[in-house]
C-alpha cells in the first residue's frame, strides 16, 4: 500500500515539475534563439502583416508576382519562427521558407489585384506591410448615414467587404444583381399571433424593409421586396419573384411559433430534399450537372418537363443555401443574443421552387411573450436586418459573382 | 338466497351492458370509418380475450433540445397496415406522455387512412386541424414529422405520407411545410 502511495505521489511530482518547468524553460530557449514573429490583422481598408523580431532590422528584400508577396531577409543564424492563427480578407496565408543564408516570407493573397506597402520601425524593430485593394472606386452610399450603433468594429467590417466584395462591373444600375427578400405571410394571412397581438406579418414586413434599406445603402445590388405592404401574395408568386428578377439569394424573414410558450430562439432553414434514396440519388446527379438540365429546358419545350424542374428548382442550390443559412445564423448567434436553435432542412413550401440559393430565416418565436416583446420594438428589428445584412455578406464573400 | 344471487348477477350484467354502451358512444364521436373498435390502450387493457398487440415508436417534438424523441406505445396487431397506421394516428393524438410537445390542436378528428401502392400513405385530417392550428413553422413542423416520421418508422410499406385536408389537397398548413407532394421521413431531426 504504502509503496504505491509512494509510487503515485513520485508520479504527481514528476507531473507537476514538468508542467512547472516547462514554460521556463521554453522562455529560455525563446531568450537565447533570435526569432521572428509573425501576425495579420485586418483594419478598415486593408490588411496588415506584421513582422516582428527579436534582433535588430536587417535588409530585406520584397517582390510581388501575381498573387504572392515574397519577403527575402538575409539571415545567417538559425531563426526561431512565432506565429499567430489569423483571418483575414486579402491574406489567405503565409509560408517560410529557408535558404542557404536567407529566409524567405510568402504571402499568398487573396486576389491578384492588390496592392502593397512597406516600411520598418527600428524600435521595437519590425517590418509592416499592408496589403490594399488596387482599385478604390467609390461604393455609392458609402457608410455615411448608416451609423447603426452596434459596435464600430461591425460597422469597419462592413465598409471593407463592401468594398472588397464588389466586382466593377456592379457599378452600373443595368448590370445590379437582384436580391430577394421576402416578408414571410401578409394580407388575410397574419401568420402566428403573439399573446400581446403581434402578428407575424407585421414583424416581417418591418424587418424586410429595415434589411431593404442596409443592403442598397451599402452595397450595389438592387433589392427587390416580395411584398411592400401588407398584402396577400402567394408562395408561388414569392418564388417567381426571385426567378423573374434572375436573384442573386433569396431570403424569406419569418417569426416562429410554437404550442409551447417558453420556446424561444432564432434558427434558419434552408430546404431539405423530400426525397427516397434512389430519387436523392438522381438530384445529386442534377445537381452537379445543373448546366446539362438548362440545356434540356431549352432544347425540350414541354410543359410537363418545365413543370418537374420548376418544381425542384431549389435542389440545384442546396449546398449554396446551406452556406447562406451558415452565414446568417452565425451573425444572428453573434449579434442578437437569442438562444441558437442552428441551421435545419424542412420542405418549406415558398423555398422549393426558388432557382437561386434561398433561405427561410425564423428569427425569434413570437409565442414566446419575452421574444414577442422584442420582436415589436425597433431595436430588435433592425438588429435583426443588420445580423441578416451581415451573414450576407460573408456569403457574398464566398461566392463572388463572376 | 339463490333467487338473490341471480337478481344480483343480473344488475351486475346490465350494468356492464350500460357500461359498454357508453364507451362505445364516446367512441363514435370521433367518426372512425375503419376501425370497428376504438383501439386506445386504456380500452385493450380492458377488453376481454386474448388480443396480439405491438410496439409502436412515436416520436414527438422536445422543446429543450428541438428535436423528436421516441415514445413507445402498444396498439393491437391487424393484417390491414391502414388499420395499424390509423391507431398510431389515435396514439399520437393522444399526445406525449414525457411532457414533449403534443403535435395536434385539441379536437382534431382523422378523416381517413389509405394506401396506395406506390407506399404512399394518405392521411386525411378535419379541417380544424388547419383553423385550430398555431401557425408557426415550429408547430408545423411538430404536426407534420410527429406524424410521418412515426409512420414510416414503424411500418415498412409506408415510404411516403401525404396529408390532405378535409379530403382535399392542400398547399400548407399555415404557410410553411409543402403539403402538395408526400413527405418522406426527416429522421435527421430525430435525437441521436
Amino acid at each position: 500500500m504504502r509503496e504505491k502511495l509512494f509510487i503515485r505521489k513520485t508520479k504527481n511530482l514528476i507531473f507537476v515539475s514538468v508542467f512547472l518547468f516547462f514554460p521556463s524553460l521554453l522562455f529560455s530557449f525563446s531568450q537565447s534563439t533570435p526569432f521572428i514573429r509573425l501576425s495579420v490583422k485586418d483594419y478598415t481598408e486593408y490588411s496588415r502583416v506584421l513582422i516582428e523580431s527579436s534582433f535588430p532590422p536587417v535588409s530585406y528584400h520584397i517582390e510581388k508576382e501575381e498573387f504572392l508577396i515574397m519577403v527575402k531577409f538575409r539571415a545567417s543564424k538559425p531563426l526561431r519562427l512565432q506565429r499567430k492563427v489569423f483571418k483575414s480578407d486579402f491574406v489567405k496565408s503565409l509560408e517560410w521558407s529557408k535558404g542557404p543564408d536567407y529566409y524567405m516570407l510568402t504571402i499568398k493573397t487573396e486576389s491578384a489585384d492588390l496592392s502593397y506597402d512597406s516600411f520598418t520601425t527600428a524600435d521595437p524593430p519590425q517590418l509592416i506591410i499592408d496589403i490594399r485593394e488596387k482599385k478604390r472606386e467609390k461604393i455609392k452610399g458609402e457608410f455615411s448615414e448608416e451609423k447603426r450603433g452596434i459596435s464600430s468594429g461591425v460597422e469597419k467590417e462592413e465598409k471593407k467587404a463592401s468594398q472588397s466584395i464588389l466586382p466593377s462591373s456592379f457599378s452600373r444600375k443595368k448590370d445590379q444583381k437582384v436580391i430577394v427578400i421576402d416578408p414571410g405571410h401578409g394580407g388575410i394571412e397574419s401568420g402566428a399571433k403573439g399573446k400581446f397581438g403581434a402578428l407575424e406579418k407585421d414583424i416581417t414586413l418591418s424587418i424586410g424593409l429595415k434589411l431593404k434599406n442596409i443592403i442598397e445603402k451599402n452595397l450595389a445590388f438592387r433589392v427587390v421586396l416580395t411584398r411592400d405592404k401588407d398584402e396577400n401574395k402567394s408562395l408561388e408568386q414569392r418564388a417567381a419573384a426571385a426567378n423573374n428578377n434572375n436573384a442573386y439569394v433569396f431570403i424569406s424573414i419569418h417569426a416562429n411559433g410554437s404550442y409551447r410558450r417558453e420556446a424561444r430562439g432564432s434558427e434558419t432553414f434552408f430546404l431539405s430534399l423530400n426525397a427516397t434514396d434512389e430519387e436523392a440519388r438522381r438530384l445529386a446527379y442534377m445537381e452537379n450537372n445543373s448546366s446539362e438540365i438548362e440545356k434540356k429546358i431549352e432544347g425540350e419545350n414541354e410543359d410537363n418537363i418545365l413543370m418537374i424542374l420548376w418544381d425542384m428548382a431549389q435542389t440545384a442550390y442546396l449546398r449554396q443555401s446551406s452556406q447562406l443559412a451558415e452565414s446568417i445564423q452565425n451573425q444572428l448567434n453573434s449579434l442578437l443574443g437569442t438562444k441558437n436553435r442552428g441551421i435545419k432542412q424542412a420542405p418549406f413550401k415558398v423555398l422549393t421552387g426558388v432557382a437561386c440559393p434561398a433561405v427561410l430565416v425564423e428569427v425569434a418565436f413570437i409565442s414566446n411573450p419575452v421574444e414577442e416583446r422584442k420582436l415589436l420594438t425597433e431595436e430588435f428589428q433592425a438588429d435583426v436586418a443588420q445580423a441578416i445584412y451581415r451573414g450576407l455578406l460573408s456569403f457574398i464573400r464566398l461566392n463572388p459573382q463572376k | 338466497m339463490v333467487v338473490k344471487k341471480r337478481v344480483f348477477v343480473g344488475l351486475l350484467f346490465v350494468l356492464m351492458v350500460i357500461l359498454i354502451v357508453v364507451f362505445f358512444q364516446s367512441g363514435s364521436k370521433d367518426e372512425i370509418k375503419l376501425t370497428s373498435s376504438p383501439s386506445s390502450l386504456e380500452s385493450e387493457m380492458r377488453a376481454s380475450g386474448p388480443r396480439e398487440m405491438r410496439k409502436v415508436v412515436l416520436f414527438f417534438l422536445s422543446e429543450r433540445d428541438n428535436l423528436f424523441h421516441p415514445e413507445e406505445r402498444l396498439i393491437e396487431v391487424d393484417k390491414s397496415i391502414v388499420l395499424m397506421a390509423k391507431r398510431t394516428i389515435e396514439e399520437l393524438m393522444k399526445g406525449s406522455q414525457r411532457g414533449f410537445i403534443s403535435p395536434f390542436p385539441p379536437g382534431i378528428k382523422l378523416r381517413e387512412v389509405f394506401l396506395c401502392k406506390e407506399g404512399i400513405l394518405y392521411v386525411d385530417f378535419s379541417k380544424d386541424i388547419q383553423s385550430r392550428h398555431l401557425y408557426g413553422s415550429n408547430a408545423e413542423i411538430s404536426t407534420i414529422f410527429s406524424t410521418v416520421n412515426s409512420l414510416a418508422y414503424n411500418f415498412k410499406p409506408i415510404k411516403k405520407v401525404f396529408i390532405l385536408i378535409n379530403g382535399d389537397e392542400k398547399e400548407t398548413l399555415g404557410g410553411h411545410i409543402d403539403l402538395t407532394h408526400p413527405l418522406v421521413p426527416h429522421y435527421d431531426l430525430i435525437v441521436n
